[in-house]
């Protein structure tokens, strides 16, 4: 599994060639999935022009984009990353933990730690022909749900905490739910793919899959739940030991944050840091990551057993 | 001369520990470090055994289908000359071309309601997609060569004057067949099926996008693997993944001293 992450690292680097003649400065991103179109087509291109106007060098961004834990995994094993963009801070908590990102590493970029928002969504045929409205709507007898694992996909465990926050903390609206959950995929692309191609009546995803889904011409409404989980997208740099922090790995956090950055993740699905929020909850809500992953999603966690329960009545 | 052999024996000796023992030998100590304990603890879940016994049965279901179905394509081959057969027999060898995860996404869009094969099969009430039934069919797609390529020489050098003598001394087909082709490809449809057995127990790309990976009903032991992976559980990812690798190898020795046997035999 190592192995594959390493040379999948190695194969989703990419992006920019150099332009400018004279020297060049390089930048190596980890992110997750989802924000890869927000990236390639948008930041990218404009921080290396942000970057060429104030140093007047050109930079080249190599960007690999894999499942968040993968992600921090491979930059904790040495893949020789700059800046990490994960799908929670728990993952980067983790490579804090290993001394690779300053332990204050949420002091540093954009509201503590976050560099954009989104939300959990339900993505329902055009339409809406069965009136869904809320997570309650997916305990209806007979709906299918389209929902990626937990155990695979670290994003997912916004989508389970979701339903459970949403129904006031209630572990039987959980195991409902997951009783209509006709497919776990690896990861919410998949799950989100699934769904175009006709499975399922509902899948539980976010905001900026379905606007990105949108940006790419396919077409289905989404409806907002109230209230619902409000996503935080962190950022952070990257620390070797032994060696100074790469320059531009600051300068491109603050680029994400900056107006012109926000404007672009806004774009392409993402919620600005300024902009109102619907009804909703954090992560807070469970006692921050490090608890709800141990006592929620662990091997014996309650939402884990309730998954699984909700599995056993269909 | 007897020194180039024994550079030679140790670099193949050396190899063979760098690429094989090595990897292995460190999955079984980091699992049985802190003894059995542990391991059990790890797999104490329904979740892990139900996920095993779902790859056990689902492998060897595939490895029977296949030993039969590959038996007969290798046959079909050989024996026979007919419009298209080298293009038939050039696809045998795609689903090991393909990748896993290509292949995964084609079953989907084959048996997706999308399809008209997928609507079809739904219309008559038959869901093989997100259902233990999808975790066959992949296994099956992506074994299918095994069994065919380990037949197929054997039946090229099986002198047909074999068969048709004991056809002209009165045997009927089927025994013919019985009598005279199965022992001879007995051992390479054995070896073929270990492969196809052993490949079914690993494959994740293709079943993890066709099974659906749904706890205690389509979640198989490698996705359960890759799961603990994610999740930060390195101790049950690696008692599961000991468990595999301890169950090919009881099945290769079991081969191994199956093939030995019957050489002996033959003499």
């Amino acid at each position: 599994m190592r192995r594959l992450a390493c040379l999948l690292v190695l194969c989703a680097c990419s992006s920019g060639a150099p332009e400018a003649s004279g020297p060049t400065d390089h930048l190596i991103v980890a992110a997750y999935t989802a924000p890869r179109e927000a990236m390639e087509d948008g930041i990218i291109p404009a921080f290396r022009a942000a970057h060429r106007a104030r140093t007047g060098r050109d930079v080249i961004v190599h960007s690999s984009y894999q499942g968040s834990g993968a992600q921090a995994r491979a930059v904790i094993a040495g893949f020789e990353a700059d800046v990490v963009l994960l799908a929670l801070a728990g993952d980067v908590d983790k490579i804090a933990k290993a001394g690779l990102v300053a332990a204050d590493w949420r002091a540093h970029a954009g509201q503590d730690g976050t560099v954009a928002r989104t939300l959990v969504v339900l993505a329902v045929r055009k339409g809406n022909p069965l009136g869904i409205t809320d997570f309650a709507d997916l305990r209806r007898p007979g709906i299918e749900v389209l929902c990626p694992n937990p155990r695979t996909s670290g994003g997912a465990m916004w989508n389970v905490l979701a339903i459970y926050g949403s129904a006031g903390n209630d572990l039987t609206a959980v195991r409902d739910v997951f009783a209509n959950v006709v497919v776990m995929d690896k990861g919410a692309r998949e799950s989100v793919i699934n769904f175009e191609r006709g499975i399922g009546d509902v899948a539980i995803t976010y905001e900026q899959e379905v606007v990105a889904a949108r940006l790419a011409g396919r077409d289905y409404d989404a409806v907002v739940p109230s209230p619902t989980m409000i996503i935080d997208v962190p950022a952070a740099v990257v620390r070797r030991p032994n060696s100074e922090d790469n320059p531009a790995a600051a300068e491109l956090i603050a680029f994400l944050t900056s107006p012109e950055g926000q404007e672009i993740l806004h774009h392409y699905g993402f919620r600005r840091l300024d902009a109102p929020l619907p009804p909703g909850f954090g992560i807070d809500r469970f006692g921050g990551w490090p608890r709800a992953q141990k006592e929620l999603f662990g091997q014996s966690g309650t939402l884990t057993r309730v998954i699984e329960e909700g599995q056993e009545t269909r | 001369m007897t020194l180039g052999r024994l550079a030679l024996r140790s670099a193949a000796t050396a190899f063979l520990l760098l690429l094989v023992v090595l990897p292995v030998g460190t999955l079984l100590h980091r699992t049985f470090a802190g003894g059995l304990g542990p391991v059990i603890a790890a797999l104490g879940s329904r979740v892990a055994w139900s996920a095993l016994w779902l790859t056990l049965w689902s492998a060897f279901a595939v490895t029977i289908i296949n030993a039969l179905l590959g038996a007969v394509t290798a046959w079909v081959l050989v024996r026979y000359r007919f419009p298209g057969r080298a293009l038939l027999n050039a696809v045998i060898d795609l689903p090991i071309a393909v990748p896993t995860v290509v292949s995964g996404i084609m079953l989907v869009i084959l048996y997706g309601p999308q399809s008209p094969v997928g609507a079809f099969l739904a219309r008559h009430g038959v869901k093989v997609l997100f259902q233990p039934l999808g975790v066959l069919v992949a296994l099956a797609f992506i074994t299918f060569p095994f069994v065919v390529r380990a037949v197929e020489p054997v039946l090229v050098d099986l002198e047909r004057e074999q068969e048709e003598a004991a056809f002209t001394l009165g045997a009927w087909p089927y025994a013919t067949f019985r009598r005279v082709v199965l022992p001879a490809i007995a051992p390479a449809i054995v070896t073929g099926s270990l492969l196809t057995f052993a490949r079914a127990l690993g494959e994740f790309g293709t079943v993890v996008i066709v099974a659906g990976n749904l706890p205690r009903r389509t979640l198989t032991a490698p996705v359960y693997i890759y799961g603990a992976v994610e999740s930060g559980e390195p101790q049950a990812a690696s008692a599961m993944s000991a468990i595999l690798v301890l169950i090919s190898f009881v099945l290769i020795v079991l081969v191994d001293r199956y093939t030995r046997r019957r050489q002996r035999e033959r003499g």
